[in-house]
């Protein structure tokens, strides 16, 4: 069954490009609108505590929370992508 | 204006029910957060929050949050501690780059707070530095919102140390 649209437009595109990266979307809350789960979740991530990341239903700058959202898939996309190709060795 | 910082806190068994946890924020006005639950135990918040400086937005997401949660323990606020990597990140420009500046500038250029396989500096001493040089296009809220952060960490790193002790080292060191 197809998930329920979230109600702000730009926010809703977010976790559409959220699940073309492969996360997996849960439904539910009342402030929360629901969860975005990242496919990678596992051990070895750096940015482990955004792996699973609170939607809100009606967040204060709609906008910003779309950013941030996409931010939140880009790094760990771009983290990943990065780590399998070329291992980051800082010094 | 608008900063962006993050907060990480550890949180005690009580509070480890996120679901209620993310209502309560929501409740208390920091829908202007990402909040992270990927970690069991953890809790990151990344704040986008409009005040007019980086010390109020801070000091009023750390008010929000301890009313919230308020057994949650502070682990670190970002940007604060940073490789070279993420300093390029920041300014926009190659690691490479930042990396020939540190070595052309071994006097002046900030001492790390930790040297060894992986270099840590405070990110507000870089930014600070590269600000005196000039040539470099900084973000004034980045640059505001990590001179807190580093606030903020020590604040909290100095309870780790009992008075007595700080100042018999304080005079040792430099």
């Amino acid at each position: 069954m197809a998930r329920p649209s979230h109600p702000k437009k730009e926010i809703e595109e977010a976790i559409k490009y959220a699940e073309t990266e492969g996360w997996r979307v849960k439904v539910g809350g009342s402030h929360a609108w629901g969860k975005i789960y990242c496919p990678y979740n596992d051990h070895e991530c750096r940015c482990g505590e955004f792996c699973t990341t609170s939607v809100w239903s009606t967040p204060k700058n709609p906008g910003n929370h779309a950013r941030a959202l996409r931010r939140v898939v880009d790094n760990c996309a771009n983290r990943k992508r990065v780590r399998d190709a070329d291992p980051v060795v800082e010094d | 204006m608008e900063y962006t910082f993050t907060l990480k806190y550890q949180l005690n068994e009580q509070d480890s029910d996120f679901d209620a946890l993310v209502e309560r924020l929501g409740e208390a006005g920091c829908d202007d957060a990402l909040v992270g639950i990927g970690q069991p135990g953890r809790l990151a918040l990344e704040f986008t929050r409009a005040a007019d400086s980086a010390k109020t937005a801070v000091r009023s997401a750390l008010a929000d949050v301890k009313r919230v949660a308020p057994s949650a323990r502070l682990i670190e606020m970002t940007p604060d501690f940073v490789g070279l990597t993420d300093v390029a990140e920041v300014v926009g420009v190659s690691r490479q780059n930042i990396r020939k500046l540190m070595l052309a500038h071994t006097g002046s250029f900030p001492a790390p707070v930790h040297e060894g396989s992986a270099s840590i500096w405070h990110l507000a001493e870089v930014l600070t530095w590269l600000d005196t040089k000039g040539g470099y296009a900084l973000e004034r809220s980045t640059l505001e919102v990590s001179r807190i952060a580093l606030q903020v960490n020590l604040a909290k790193e100095t309870r780790r140390l009992p008075a007595r002790q700080a100042q018999q080292f304080s005079q040792l060191i430099r």
